[in-house]
């Protein structure tokens, strides 16, 4: 709340003012209406307007960084609310009528904030259409935050799982194949156990990025669970996919990850597999997958006694 | 005659709140979460858990692991709150648990400080020929965190063993619910060898890797921390939930068809108050009765191999039909699919 008074100062000032102003206005030069006079209806349509107005406006602000595009967005709203504000104030008070200013500032403000609202939603799609761009390899087809990975920028297993139906259909009808590589991090809860859960956690963070940067444009990278990774590769046959995992495994490999402590460098290693999809569904190929990591794996289980 | 409770029940304040409760609260502060909406409903302060004075009682733990779910909204949370559990920095019973010679020595601990370790779950190790295994009993009235609970230390044990033996160990889990979505949770936290719909939550590993050697034993340091660990315990004046003890009462008595009247004078308080602290448990008798007849009789059919007929001789039923149907009741299968599915290796 604080920082939203700190960042939108003149624009919130501005808009007590002005509302103010039209308050005080009204009452000087008119007199209120008796409640027997009062049109419910129209209090309720018009008054309800003007609360739903300012509750966008507040979201607006509390949701967006501040900049050229918030800006438009908040002025288009703030005259939208002050014009039906003073719509709302006719309900209330009645003026004489000699007076025409009120005619004025009911009506003009609206249509420049309708422009200035769409101008700020123009400026919001293209902005959306940068992020959108940024987010290439972490999100394809559809958007879900609830299904955003709480600690990387990635997507979750149930966002692939999703997502795979859609891409399997797609492969199926168009003919083309669909591979799908798994990246396993070895003996990461070392890592944990010697360089703190934190650390741990910003390895995931790198490791992200850092598989992200060798992908291809239409590849979708989505954390697994835990220290797995998944990548979806559409048009990618089998030998092509196993190129792959292999360049993500060596990229890995030569991560040369610091610990934040001490900066000294962490040694990573992961396994990978990939799978192609044949005849199944997203359920079925991921535990085709599963198995073929489980697999690829160093048999790592300590030897009996 | 009344005896000094040798037991804890669930508002008993004496888990040290920096013990486990503060691993759960570091693992959700660590994703962000307001330290103040994390611990409402638990009448407990970030600061003084912090100050290493809060004494929780189990519902207040209870309570916290509801929020840090809630709150989290993540498939994960139970498996990284597991990965932290063990051998975690409980005292002495920790260090005993570090400094331990094998998995073997590592598991009496884990059972025999329980309170200390493992406070909200009571583990159960049993052997046959080839197997160890391992299950867990809810200590007092967990309800619907059961499973976080069960789940957590499933991965706390693996995690531990994992780290002190220095590599993986092949266990076997079974976990008693349908395969949920979120399998790869279980993939990647409990092992390739997970399988769903098990008629209990249960580890299983091959005797052999019980008496394997650790790295970090270190025998004297161990028996000194397992003798503070002691200490600790007789402070306290438990060792053991009182579900746990009608548990064990239970299964040891079930030959002589335990009846809660005989059961409450075992335990030196009438019939009607073992009903009322059973209720405020979250549970009543015939259920706690029901479960240590499972137990046993999936321990008769798996372990031991007994037929229909010498169960139902061991359980007090007139005949197997009635064994099947309460078998079938208590696990959702009867004692020949039971066979069939999870055939003893």
């Amino acid at each position: 709340m604080t920082t939203l008074l700190k960042l939108h100062r003149l624009k919130l000032v501005v808009l007590l003012l002005a509302t103010n102003l039209a308050l005080l206005l009204h009452l000087a030069a008119g007199h209120i209406k008796p409640m027997s006079e009062w049109v419910w209806l129209d209090i309720l349509g018009e008054g309800g307007s003007t609360l739903l107005c300012l509750t966008w406006l507040g979201l607006v602000l509390k949701s967006r960084p501040a900049g050229r595009v918030t800006s438009f967005l908040a002025m288009g709203l703030g005259l939208v609310f002050f014009s039906w504000w003073v719509d709302t104030l006719d309900e209330f008070i009645r003026l004489p009528d000699s007076i025409v200013w009120d005619h004025w500032m009911e009506s003009a403000p609206m249509p420049f904030g309708l422009l200035l609202l769409t101008l700020g939603i123009y400026h919001w799609h293209r902005e959306q259409l940068a992020i959108s761009a940024q987010m290439e390899k972490r999100e394809r087809l559809f958007r879900e935050h609830r299904l955003f990975d709480s600690l990387t920028p990635l997507n979750t297993a149930e966002y692939l799982r999703q997502h795979l139906d859609q891409a399997l259909c797609q492969a199926r009808s168009a003919q083309q194949p669909l591979s799908l590589v798994i990246l396993d991090l070895d003996n990461f809860s070392r890592i944990n156990h010697l360089h703190g859960h934190a650390e741990g956690d910003r390895v995931l963070q790198a490791l992200s990025q850092l598989l992200v940067l060798n992908l291809r444009h239409q590849d979708l990278l989505c954390r697994l669970a835990g220290d797995r990774f998944v990548v979806m590769l559409p048009h990618t046959g089998e030998r092509q996919a196993q190129q792959l995992a292999e360049d993500l495994r060596l990229s890995v490999e030569h991560f040369a990850h610091k610990a934040r402590a001490h900066g000294e460098r962490l040694q990573l290693r992961a396994s990978v597999a990939c799978v192609m999809a044949l005849q199944d569904d997203a359920e079925s190929l991921l535990q085709r997958l599963n198995q073929a990591l489980a697999h690829a794996k160093p048999a790592l289980y300590a030897r009996s006694a | 005659m009344t005896l000094k409770a040798t037991w804890y029940e669930n508002d008993n304040r004496f888990i040290p709140g920096h013990w486990q409760p503060a691993v759960l609260v570091d693992l959700a502060l660590s994703r962000g979460i307001d330290s103040h909406r994390l611990l409402r409903g638990t009448g407990l302060f970030h600061e003084d858990l912090q100050a290493g004075k809060a004494r929780l009682c189990a519902q207040q733990f209870l309570q916290l692991i509801d929020n840090s779910e809630r709150l989290l909204a993540a498939a994960d949370t139970r498996f990284l709150f597991g990965q932290r559990l063990l051998p975690g920095y409980y005292g002495a019973a920790s260090h005993a648990l570090q400094h331990a010679a094998d998995l073997s020595q590592a598991l009496d601990i884990v059972c025999r400080y329980r309170a200390l370790i493992s406070p909200l779950l009571s583990p159960r190790v049993l052997l046959d020929e080839q197997n160890v295994y391992v299950y867990w009993l809810d200590t007092c009235g967990a309800g619907a965190q059961q499973r976080f609970l069960v789940e957590s230390a499933m991965t706390a044990l693996l995690a531990m063993s994992r780290w002190l033996a220095g590599a993986p160990l092949p266990w076997k889990v079974s976990i008693a619910q349908t395969r949920p979505r979120q399998v790869e949770q279980y993939w990647v936290n409990l092992g390739e060898d997970v399988r769903f719909d098990a008629p209990v939550d249960l580890l299983s590993l091959p005797r052999e890797y019980l008496h394997q050697p650790w790295p970090a034993a270190a025998p004297t340091a161990g028996q000194a921390a397992q003798q503070q660990s002691m200490q600790q315990l007789q402070e306290l004046g438990f060792d053991a939930s009182l579900l746990d003890h009608l548990y064990r009462h239970l299964l040891a008595n079930l030959r002589h068809q335990p009846q809660l009247e005989n059961v409450a004078l075992a335990f030196g308080m009438s019939p009607s108050t073992l009903k009322r602290k059973l209720h405020r448990h979250g549970t009543h008798f015939q259920e706690q009765l029901d479960l240590a007849r499972k137990h046993m009789a999936l321990y008769l059919y798996q372990i031991k191999g007994q037929s229909n007929e010498e169960v139902a001789a061991y359980l007090q039923f007139h005949d197997s039909t009635n064994l099947r149907r309460s078998f079938k009741r208590w696990t959702g299968l009867a004692p020949s699919a039971l066979r069939q599915l999870w055939p003893c290796d």
